[in-house]
């Protein structure tokens, strides 16, 4: 896999230097050279933090643009289950799938009920397989690059099996391209997302040869587009069939309720997936069958192109799940049939990518290290940023591999005094 | 330690202070990867201080640990004032335990934390007199 794509941009022109999103990033993967910020793209795990947190709009997340869809003979979308929060109490699954219809896709499908029959399969897979614990959701693709490149050792906790926007776009590529007599890419297949870290894991996918999607168009990007077309629908027409258990993968703990195994976890949020990523290198949490793992809080709902409050998402996804039922209307059955046929499996192992070190020489990488203790007593702990670096011991390190100056901290101590 | 190149931290360790607890092998953690320690003896390292430094929190009193590693090896030295073990043997047996309930309730004393210390540890000494402390010595090496 290569690093080279990422979903998020700082446009210069906008960026006033401030700290905020340096300050935000929890992988210390922006610095501020020349007053503006400067993702380091080896760092970046496209949480969208910084997206979130920018005051100015100067991060820019590059998820596909609606004019794009014209180059598709044949347009699919694939809506995240967590879009059916982002409208009204009254607002339906159906009549939000039909309103993308309107907007000119030629067809829509249930991402959800994917969902369900990937629940099932995980449940499956737990079931045959009891080592290692916990074992570690697919669905959040800044968390999985999260541990590929900050927790390495934790990779072969990943389970293998694939997130159901993949799989769904697989089976509608063949399905779609058959009926229709297309040519597969005729079919642009097109997930519409709450974050733009979908895009990356389109553009760099990790446990899979390539993405069977076609892009990512943000729920913001269209969302005035569906709230238009939610008028003078025809509503004959069911396209909507998933049940809470799908619908519930909106949610932090949506996608293990529709796990039948006891001792799952639920985890949410930027700083909690780094505390329990901690424990679980710690040995703790080895009771933990599966770990629900999302880095936006609350879940998808909590989203950073999201649109209403995530609490209200929350709320609605809830209502939304006690309205269609906490009972799946997918038969394990065929699941079980699928699940044998590798229907739900990631195409390969995923594999860690390390940070490198400090240097690649060991003895030369210590050296450093020691280095780093020495410059933090001298800078003038106030973790400002004003030097450039999130806080004073990234300026250290940073320091030791020449890509910063001591006399950039503003507070440094005179080493004589 | 015979290598020229020796990293040394000591860390001081709270007794009771569960809030805090587990910071210091995060940190050591994060140090052996930004050296560039194989990551499966970082996972050793990870969970064998780990459980020393709980040890430290929950019975130890306050302590100090002492970190030292070079290109080959870890070396972590553990010492506490706190109420010590009477008898060893019966303190390394997996599931031997005498945590509190208030600890238990809150996911400790399940008595693997010695076991698992000398299991991740390629070298492993322990040192104890009733009410005066406990010494650990744990050497991993970077194989």
């Amino acid at each position: 896999m290569s690093r080279s794509y990422h979903s998020i941009q700082i446009d210069k022109k906008k960026c006033v230097g401030c700290v905020i999103c340096m300050k935000a990033c929890p992988t210390k993967a922006i610095r501020i050279l020349n007053e503006k910020a400067k993702i380091i793209e080896a760092l970046c795990v496209d949480c969208g933090e910084c997206y979130r947190v920018c005051p100015y709009g100067a991060v820019i997340p590059l998820t596909t643009s609606y004019a794009d869809l014209k180059k598709y003979k044949y347009k699919v979308a694939l809506p995240t289950p967590s879009l059916y929060t982002q409208f009204g109490w009254e607002v339906r699954p159906n009549q939000i799938l039909l309103a993308l219809k309107k907007i000119g896709f030629d067809y829509v499908y249930d991402e959800a009920w994917m969902c369900e029959m990937v629940s099932a399969a995980i449940e499956e897979y737990i079931r045959e397989n009891s080592t290692p614990k916990p074992k570690i959701s697919t669905v959040c693709p800044a968390v999985v690059r999260l541990i590929t490149f900050l927790y390495p050792n934790l990779v072969n906790h990943i389970i293998p099996i694939n997130v159901p926007r993949e799989i769904a776009a697989k089976f509608l590529r063949n399905k779609l391209s058959k009926e229709l007599n297309l040519k597969q890419d005729e079919i642009g297949i097109i997930h519409i997302t709450s974050c733009p870290a979908k895009m990356v894991s389109i553009n760099n996918p990790i446990g899979l040869s390539h993405s069977q999607l076609d892009g990512a168009i943000s729920v913001k990007d269209i969302y005035s587009k569906i709230l238009k077309a939610l008028k003078n629908l025809d509503e004959e027409i069911i396209v909507h069939q998933s049940s809470g258990v799908g619908l519930g993968w909106a949610i932090s703990g949506g996608e293990i309720n529709g796990i039948n195994i006891d001792n799952c976890l639920p985890v949410s949020g930027v700083s909690d997936v780094i505390e329990i990523l901690d424990d679980i290198e710690a040995g703790k949490l080895n009771e933990i069958e599966y770990l629900e793992c999302l880095i936006c809080p609350a879940g998808c709902v909590g989203g950073p192109q999201n649109i209403v409050n995530r609490h209200f998402a929350k709320q609605k996804a809830e209502n939304l799940i006690r309205m269609y039922g906490n009972k799946t209307r997918i038969s394990r059955k065929m699941v079980k049939g699928y699940y044998k046929d590798g229907f739900f499996m990631l195409d390969e192992k995923v594999k860690p990518h390390s940070l490198p070190p400090l240097d690649n020489d060991p003895v030369k990488a210590i050296k450093k290290r020691q280095e780093i203790e020495k410059i933090l007593k001298m800078l003038g702990g106030k973790e400002c940023g004003a030097c450039g670096a999130p806080d004073c011991k990234t300026l250290a390190k940073d320091i030791v591999q020449n890509k910063a100056d001591i006399n950039d901290c503003v507070f440094l101590k005179n080493p004589g005094s | 330690m015979d290598d020229k190149e020796l990293f040394k931290k000591n860390f001081f360790v709270k007794g009771s202070d569960f809030a805090n607890a587990g910071e210091v092998s995060i940190e050591i953690k994060n140090i052996l990867k930004e050296i560039g320690y194989n990551s499966e003896v970082v996972r050793r390292v990870a969970i064998a201080a780990y459980e020393a430094e709980m040890n430290m929190v929950m019975y130890g009193g306050d302590g100090e640990i002492n970190f030292t590693v070079n290109s080959s090896q870890v070396k972590i030295d553990l010492e506490d004032h706190g109420i010590g073990i009477a008898d060893i043997n019966l303190a390394m047996q997996k599931g031997y335990s005498t945590a509190t309930e208030e600890m238990r309730e809150m996911g400790f004393g399940a008595g693997m934390g010695l076991p698992n210390i000398k299991k991740n540890s390629d070298d492993f000494k322990i040192f104890s007199e009733v009410g005066k402390g406990t010494r650990l010595k744990i050497i991993i090496m970077n194989k």
